[in-house]
């Protein structure tokens, strides 16, 4: 259950807290073992045909998201820190069909003890972005659309 | 979108009154007077205001020149949206996946009773 989930204004930061009934160290070699991350790391519906993890400070991270309908969206990152069993920090891209960067995300993913589960903190933010990035979005989230509703709602929570 | 145009959308975001006009904008063109009403602010104030929204080009205004109406115009602000909307869904989905993978361990761990073999 997300139980939290704010953007900060100057920053745009998402942020995004859940809880998982498990221990701290399974839950860190989920997000650390690549045969683990394969299998929950992508939206709905998609599979990881390429997932590798080199999980260490300047390590690379590739992993290939295949769309419901066959198309293949890849992401390529750097390790910038790995503290087992609480934190890990890596930059991550993705990438066009040309394989040119749409826009570069720093993300921090923390995990502290609480009562036996895991409380675990996901922050992330753009720090780069290009003019393909728009694109790339919307056509992964084809046929969601936002109305102005959705933009009144965006605004209230900021 | 370029960075620049993004840091632009961004700063002009980042500010309370700012967020407020936008809010009010969305049910409908307002002229300047109006808008200013709800803020304990001088017109000159506002049209501060307006024109940083404007540069962001996340409003548009009228031609006429007493009344100029004001506008949202919802694509930068889509765009900012944009990713943080996909982001949490992306990550909102992939952490459901990750419970009950976490689950199925745990139930795996306890039956074949390997203990903390099972754990790095």
């Amino acid at each position: 259950m997300v139980t939290g989930k704010t953007m900060s204004n100057e920053e745009q930061e998402l942020v995004l807290t859940r809880v998982f009934d498990a221990p701290r160290e399974l839950v860190f070699k989920a997000w650390t073992d690549p045969k683990c991350v394969a299998q929950w790391w992508r939206p709905r519906g998609f599979t990881n045909p390429v997932c590798e993890l080199d999980e260490q400070p300047g390590g690379a991270i590739r992993i290939h998201m295949r769309g419901p309908d066959g198309t293949v969206y890849p992401m390529t990152g750097v390790y910038q820190e790995v503290v087992e069993p609480e934190r890990i920090v890596f930059t991550s891209t993705p990438l066009d069909a040309e394989g040119s960067a749409l826009f570069e995300l720093l993300t921090t993913v923390t995990f502290a003890v609480q009562g036996g589960k895991t409380k675990q903190i996901l922050r992330a933010r753009v720090i780069k972005r290009t003019a393909q990035a728009a694109q790339y979005l919307k056509g992964m989230e084809a046929g969601w659309t936002q109305s102005l509703e959705h933009l009144a709602e965006s605004l209230a929570k900021m | 979108m370029t960075s620049d145009h993004l840091s632009t959308t961004f700063a002009a975001l980042a500010d309370p009154t700012r967020r407020a006009i936008l809010a009010r904008l969305i049910s409908g063109e307002t002229s300047v007077t109006e808008l200013a009403e709800p803020f304990e602010m001088s017109l000159p104030a506002i049209s501060k205001h307006l024109k940083v929204l404007e540069r962001a080009g996340l409003i548009a205004r009228g031609r006429e020149a007493q009344w100029r109406p004001c506008r949202i115009t919802a694509g930068p602000l889509r765009d900012v949206a944009d990713w943080v909307a996909h982001y949490r869904r992306f990550w909102t989905e992939s952490f459901d996946r990750l419970d009950d993978y976490l689950r199925e361990a745990q139930k795996k761990e306890k039956k074949h009773g390997h203990g903390k073999n099972h754990v790095k």
